[in-house]
């Protein structure tokens, strides 16, 4: 589709203003009710979800242009989705984070996109990895884990580590925990180790269809030539793309996020706890995983209208609600781990705020990435837990770097490596 | 033709009065205000006749003072401020229009009295919450305009409640009605018979015109019909007193009941102001403030149409259970106190002479709106006072009344004196004058600021008076309307 | 002007930092896009454009903008949400002020039950702290989102909860008001104190010139504070929400009921009005689902309670004998939620509706009592956090027929009216086909009972030009059913008639009982904004006063 194609979409907002907030059923306090860190930090209308939209018609009707301010409009969203949830606690036929990819689409096209993100997406092009790391060392997160390579060996399951576990080397536990505890269990599992590429699914969303079609393209290809059924990941991020991007794009393959797994392996006793953490945690449901991790359902019809003017379509579309995201899985696995005690955040699940590290915002826009991470970081503060636990490459960075930035106490933890502890 | 002559012309000579004892009556009142003779008074029969006088004032550059309510009153805001006024006495227009019991509503004049509305509105199974014992000859809809208080607060859904729509004649001339009758065309007659009526006050339109004119001391207009919500009356009513030694045992108690929209009557009093309530002699009142508690909360528990025993029972019982929490016990009486009798002197207005007087022949009050947790430190502040003036603290009328379901309430100290008695009169008064200020200093909110304290109130917030002043530029251009009263 | 000159832009960045004042075209359209304004700007969803959009951050800023739009011959409009044509500018030469950095409850007095707050407070977040205190808050029609400042100052300002906690200008305390010419008013305690329990007096009760029954809708000044009244809430501290998005529900404790009660005519409907009045009952009065219209709101209930359901199914579902027969029972209906300060208090309660029922022939819709519909309903109505369902037809909707009077007048004056031409209009295609009774309704719209209203939803398509004229020619088929018959105004003829080039003139020309009202507002208007700062939603007469 292109921009235009959403012209009707964007005059039919009615500025209600609930993608600004989390569904408000779920409101408890005046602190944690706000949804949308853009218009929160950035204050003026346009920052919101019904604002974008009004500036892309306003766009669309050449009523303003791509100056550096319609830039910071387009740019300053974390992509993060709880605008998308929140609108559609009501609307059946308005898909704000479609409108927003598709400016940004737009703008890539015109060349008005982001200096910083370029940087990425020539990382990419040159390395395979926006991490701006040499692809060559993709695999050395895994050096000395004995874990078989799927491009030489049989396996079932790929673990897909991504872009920012590969390199990150502050994070490598995280990937190294997660296929150690798969394998223990008797997983067959492997790895890519250098041949592995980024999924396309980051850049996407800051408006490079094209390098996540080329990316899709690859993997896929890899994933059938090696012949696994499976794909489990620790990164939030690239579970998204698995799950809702690549389908379209031709894969079939079941995907996983590792706590999904893990879960999974609890239920069927391959893995069992012998030590208790006495600890009281709270828990950060990644976007990416949470109401952005729905599985793609394929659609294809039209909008029709009943009864004069009731907006349908045909057949019916999927509604991508935010319900169908991951979010049983790592609280029943913290549950099973004796001595943690979870207490939950006012804001979780598909109304979990949003970690501050999508959309190409920390690369563009830091400050602002950081006091998103700095809000969610109260939040976890206010419950009074010890760790702030999660399962995305992205949020633990950047919650990392917040309480560091900060001198915050809370300690930040991935789910698998809690889980390890009380192995 | 002479302006004199003019105004016979407007209200006929019978209804336009110059004899000198006549105006000297109306010179004077029950309070400090200083007396000054009218030039005449007007008794106008309808609303025709009110127009004609206001536009008449305009073209002669006459004052006008509007009264409704029939003597002894007591505020100063009845007696002209500046020489050569007319007094307005709306005494003639007295008639209850309509009573509608569907609606709950009645349509009066301002001239109709407790006394002559509440048993009306008796046939019909209706009565208006009242403030607590008006003089019977008080006008009903005065007693509205000037945010007396009703005690019933969980029928008081704002500070002007009952009153509804008014039909008002502004300073200039103009007359209108406002709330929704103000959007509506046609007489009241053609209106009710397409059921269109005037319930709502708000507007018409952008402007609460009504709450221009409330509390003005008639310094904005003349109000010469008004629409009154009515409440039913109840089928099962028991009255109880709770009594405490001091003001504080009640507050909580007091919230908590608020809150929760238990019971109907609702008020604190202290003994002095109780006794003078319910005995009609000095010697009587004295001898009964001896026996009463310090402090009585007074508490009545009404069903309506529909399940009353049921309701009583209930709110009784938990009500009770509630008191007990704050160790305080509903009593259906106490020495001295007939609950019965208490329920008979609430539910109509005073008898003839008005009750506050019948102590020592004269009082005035002060009153002031405060939240209810820090009445206890005004009252310590009012009887610190009095004994730095050597006033005998017991003699002191204390009254205090939830407003608005709970947010605030009335504050009233009641200062009887001896008018007969010139050291007694001027110790009253400066006592007054510096426990006002004392009070106001302390964050009292004299929100209807008589006499003297239209100085205090306005020389301390000049806004307040910069845009009053503005007001009253537009619907009382020539200001007539009652010169010198508030910040005009 | 077509843009700020620098020295009057420097100015204004002087006073809010260069963080907070935007020129962005963008930005500006962002303010100038709203709900409904198609239907008066010829199809665009563009209002006039701001000149800048500015935050203030205090009342200190607002004074210093107000008095610089003084000084500069500026006009100003500030929003605190935004939602609706009101919020925006209306002409020429005018910034926008959007005050959302202005957005702490500055404080909950218990005791005394009233909640201070700035503009960009919303009803949600208040009603979340205020349960904290067993305490309540009144949300007006337009639900959870709403700014309760804004509710309570300067629009109208009913809702579901009115009956129980009083509408806005019932609700609402003492102020903090930026005047038009720059001065800061306080009103009522406010003036001599730091008190905000009362809103009246000194005296004459200066808040009647910053609202009536509509407010100013930022025509007349700003406001920065206000105190609001809050009530009773006999519920838990927070309350427990289940089930998954949208399908959310809330358990209450059982001294919670909800029901929707139907009748078997319109008369039988008012009686009912009546008695409740009477009765003095009821935490919540509404009749809300019918907005959906009375053919197809029992279908849309299902959808919105069972997942396996999307839109797509409203014809399917209305073949099913259930479904019907809800429709049927819900005709003419409306919600009721009981909440009993005890269980004694609750039982009188149901036993007192039981009898209204059983004396006006009417009903407790069966569908309705189903325990998840009992939650569902509580949820709703309770926070009226789905008020976006209001759009769920797809499109927009405007609503006609809001003219407030007593049960009798508007069951049998407005009413079949309203369905008429709404039937009319609806066979024409260019309004979705709900049924002609699409009516919502406070069942009280003022508290403790008297007066009722209808506002009819009329739903169309705002990027379908047709769809557009089509709802405009109903919206003036509406005003002029109302027009012709001498009804009193409604505030859809300010909105159909009172936006959009030529205003002035049509209210002018409107056959308005007491035009007086406008050369009143007229003075009040140059007494206080000599310099007409105010960007027009203060309506004023250009005649000259008789």
């Amino acid at each position: 589709m292109a921009l235009e194609d959403y012209k009707n979409m964007v005059a039919r907002c009615a500025r209600c203003s609930y993608c600004k907030w989390i569904p408000f059923a779920n409101v408890q306090n005046w602190r944690f009710a706000k949804g949308c860190p853009s218009v929160e930090y950035n204050k003026f209308q346009s920052f919101a979800a019904g604002g974008r939209l009004a500036a892309t018609l306003s766009f669309l009707e050449g009523r303003s242009s791509c100056t550096e301010g319609f830039q910071k409009i387009v740019y300053s969203c974390l992509m993060d989705g709880m605008c998308d949830v929140a609108c559609k606690v009501g609307r059946y036929n308005m898909e704000p984070l479609e409108v927003m990819r598709e400016l940004r689409y737009r703008m890539v096209e015109l060349g008005q996109y982001m200096p910083e993100h370029a940087i990425l997406v020539d990382s990419l092009r040159q390395n395979d990895n926006t991490m701006c790391e040499p692809k060559a060392n993709r695999g050395q997160w895994a050096e000395g884990l004995d874990v078989k390579n799927v491009t030489a060996e049989q396996c079932d399951v790929v673990f897909h580590a991504g872009c920012r576990y590969s390199y990150d080397k502050d994070l490598w536990n995280v990937p190294r925990t997660a296929v150690s505890l798969l394998k223990k269990a008797g997983v067959n599992i492997g790895i890519m180790g250098k041949d592995e590429t980024c999924c396309g699914g980051r850049v996407n969303d800051m408006g490079f269809a094209g390098e996540l079609t080329k990316y899709a393209e690859s993997t896929i290809q890899a994933w059938k030539s090696a012949g696994v059924k499976e794909v489990v990941t620790s990164c939030a991020d690239c579970f998204h793309s698995f799950i809702r991007l690549y389908p379209a794009l031709g894969s079939k393959i079941k995907v996983y996020h590792t706590v999904e797994y893990i879960e999974k392996l609890i239920k069927e006793g391959k893995i069992k706890f012998s030590k208790e953490i006495p600890m009281t945690v709270t828990y950060h449901d990644p976007c990416h995983l949470g109401r952005r991790g729905e599985s793609y359902i394929p659609w294809n019809g039209k909008e029709i209208k009943m009864r004069g003017q009731i907006i349908c379509y045909d057949p019916p579309k999927p509604r991508y609600s935010g319900s169908r995201g991951v979010y049983e899985a790592p609280r029943n696995v913290l549950k099973s781990i004796p001595g943690v005690e979870l207490i939950e955040m006012t804001r979780i699940r598909e109304y979990a705020w949003c970690c501050g590290a999508g959309g190409g915002v920390p690369e563009a826009y830091p400050d602002f990435s950081s006091w998103v991470a700095g809000e969610r970081i109260a939040e976890a503060n206010s419950t009074g837990a010890n760790m702030l636990v999660t399962a995305c490459s992205r949020c633990e960075r950047n919650f990392k770097d917040a309480v560091e930035k900060n001198h915050e106490k809370i300690k930040v933890m991935d789910i698998v490596e809690l889980v390890q502890q009380a192995i | 033709m002479s302006a004199i002559e003019e105004l016979a012309r407007i209200v006929g000579n019978e209804d336009l009065i110059t004899d000198p004892d006549i105006l000297t009556c109306y010179s004077r009142d029950e309070s400090f205000v200083k007396p000054l003779k009218p030039w005449a008074v007007v008794k106008p029969l309808n609303t025709d006749e009110v127009e004609s006088i206001v536009k008449w004032a305009n073209q002669t550059g006459t004052p006008l003072v509007p009264v409704s309510s029939g003597a002894p009153h007591f505020r100063g805001d009845s007696i002209p401020s500046v020489p050569g006024a007319v007094i307005v006495d709306l005494s003639n227009l007295r008639r209850i229009i309509k009573i509608d019991r569907r609606n709950k509503m009645t349509w009066i004049e301002p001239g109709v009295t407790w006394d002559m509305l509440q048993p009306e509105l008796a046939k019909q199974g209706m009565r208006i919450p009242m403030p607590l014992i008006p003089k019977k000859n008080k006008s009903v809809i005065a007693s509205f305009l000037e945010r007396e208080p009703m005690i019933i607060p969980r029928y008081h859904w704002s500070l002007l409640e009952p009153l509804r729509c008014c039909e008002v004649v502004w300073g200039s001339g103009e007359k209108m009605w406002t709330g929704e009758a103000g959007d509506q065309a046609g007489t009241l007659e053609e209106r009710w018979s397409k059921f269109l009526y005037q319930v709502n006050p708000n507007g018409p339109y952008q402007t609460d015109f009504y709450r221009l004119f409330s509390a003005a001391q008639g310094s904005m207009g003349i109000i010469t019909c008004a629409t009154v919500k009515c409440e039913i009356l109840p089928q099962v009513h028991k009255m109880f007193v709770i009594k405490a030694t001091n003001l504080s045992d009640l507050i909580d108690f007091s919230y908590k009941i608020l809150k929760i929209r238990y019971g109907h009557e609702m008020f604190i009093l202290n003994g002095a102001d109780l006794a003078g309530m319910l005995a009609a002699k000095a010697d009587a009142i004295r001898e009964l403030k001896d026996k009463l508690p310090p402090w009585i909360l007074v508490l009545g528990i009404a069903g309506l149409e529909r399940l009353p025993e049921e309701k009583v029972k209930y709110q009784e019982k938990e009500i009770r259970e509630i008191a007990k929490q704050y160790n305080l016990y509903l009593e259906p009486e106490i020495p001295g106190v007939d609950n019965q009798q208490l329920l008979d002197v609430i539910s109509n207005p005073s008898k003839e002479n008005y009750w506050k007087f019948n102590y020592k022949g004269g009082s005035q009050d002060i009153f002031f709106i405060t939240t209810l947790n820090r009445t206890p430190e005004y009252v310590g502040i009012m009887q610190t006072v009095a004994q730095r003036y050597g006033y005998p603290v017991q003699d002191l009328g204390i009254y205090v009344q939830p407003l608005m379901q709970g947010v605030c309430c009335h504050c009233e100290f009641v200062i009887p004196f001896d008018p007969a008695n010139q050291s007694e009169v001027a110790r009253a008064q400066k006592m007054i004058d510096e426990a006002s200020w004392e009070l106001m200093r302390k964050e009292a909110f004299f929100s209807r600021p008589y006499g003297n304290w239209a100085d205090m109130v306005y020389r301390t917030d000049m806004q307040s008076t910069e845009v009053l002043r503005k007001i009253k530029g537009i619907f009382d251009p020539r200001k007539v309307m009652n010169p010198g009263k508030l910040c005009f | 002007m077509e843009t700020l000159p620098r020295d009057i832009y420097r100015a204004l960045e002087d006073i809010v930092g260069p963080d907070y004042i935007t020129e962005e075209p963008a930005t500006l359209d962002s303010y100038a896009y709203q709900l409904d304004a198609e239907t008066s700007r010829g199809g665009s969803k563009f209002l006039p454009r701001p000149l800048a959009a500015l935050l203030p951050g205090s009342t200190e800023d607002v004074q210093a903008i107000v008095r610089a739009c003084n000084r500069f011959k500026l006009k100003y409009k500030a929003y605190s949400t935004g939602w609706g044509v009101q919020s925006s500018t209306r002409g020429e030469d005018t910034i926008q002020l959007d005050l959302r950095r202005m957005d702490h409850i500055l404080e909950i007095d218990e005791k005394n039950m009233y909640a201070v707050v700035e503009p960009y407070v919303i009803a949600s977040t208040l009603q979340a702290e205020a349960m904290k205190h067993g305490l309540n808050c009144h949300i007006i029609g337009a639900g959870a989102s709403h700014s309760v400042l804004a509710a309570a100052t300067s629009f109208m300002g009913t809702g579901p909860d009115a009956i129980y906690m009083g509408w806005s200008p019932q609700t609402m305390l003492a102020l903090e008001w930026v005047m038009p010419n720059g001065e800061i008013m306080r009103t009522g305690s406010l003036s001599t104190s730091k008190n905000w329990f009362c809103g009246e007096g000194p005296g004459p009760s200066i808040r009647g010139i910053s609202r009536g029954f509509m407010g100013a809708q930022g025509g007349l000044g700003v406001f920065t504070k206000c105190a609001v009244k809050l009530s009773a809430w006999p519920g838990p501290k927070v309350m427990p929400i289940e089930g998954q998005i949208p399908y959310y529900i809330t358990s209450l404790p059982d001294n919670f009921k909800s029901h929707t009660i139907g009748f078997p005519s319109w008369k039988a409907y008012a009686d009912a009005l009546f008695k409740l009045y009477d009765a003095e009952i009821g935490y919540i009065l509404h009749r809300q689902f019918n907005m959906w219209g009375d053919e197809l709101q029992a279908a849309i209930l299902k959808i919105r309670t069972d997942s396996s359901y999307s839109l797509e199914d409203i014809d399917r579902l209305l073949e099913k004998p259930e479904i019907q027969k809800q429709t049927e029972e819900m005709r003419i209906s409306f919600q009721v939620i009981l909440a009993g300060q005890s269980m004694a208090d609750l039982n009188f309660q149901e036993r007192a509706l039981d009898e209204i029922l059983a004396e006006t022939g009417g009903w407790k819709v069966a569908a309705m009592e189903d325990p998840l519909m009992q939650k569902w309903t509580m949820l709703y109505l309770l926070k009226l956090c789905y008020k976006s369902l209001n759009f769920i037809y797809g499109g927009c909707y405007a609503g006609t027929y809001s003219i407030k009077g007593n049960p009798d007048w508007v069951t049998s004056a407005v009413v079949p009216v309203a369905k008429q031409v709404m039937g009319e209009h609806q066979k024409k295609g260019m309004i979705a086909d709900t049924g002609c009774d699409a009516m919502m309704s406070s069942i009280s719209d003022i508290g403790g009972g008297g007066r009722t209203w209808m506002e009819q939803f009329s739903f169309y398509d705002p990027a379908d030009k047709k769809s557009i004229e089509g709802a405009l020619e109903y919206l003036k088929a509406a005003v002029e059913s109302s027009r012709v018959r001498g009804w009193p105004r409604s505030y859809d003829t300010d909105y159909v008639e009172a936006f959009g080039p030529g205003r002035v003139n049509r209210l002018n020309n409107m056959p308005y009982p007491q035009r007086a009202i406008l050369q009143w507002q007229r003075k009040i208007k140059e007494a206080i904004d000599p310099n007409n700062t105010g960007e027009g939603s203060y309506s004023t007469s250009e005649d000259s006063p008789k």
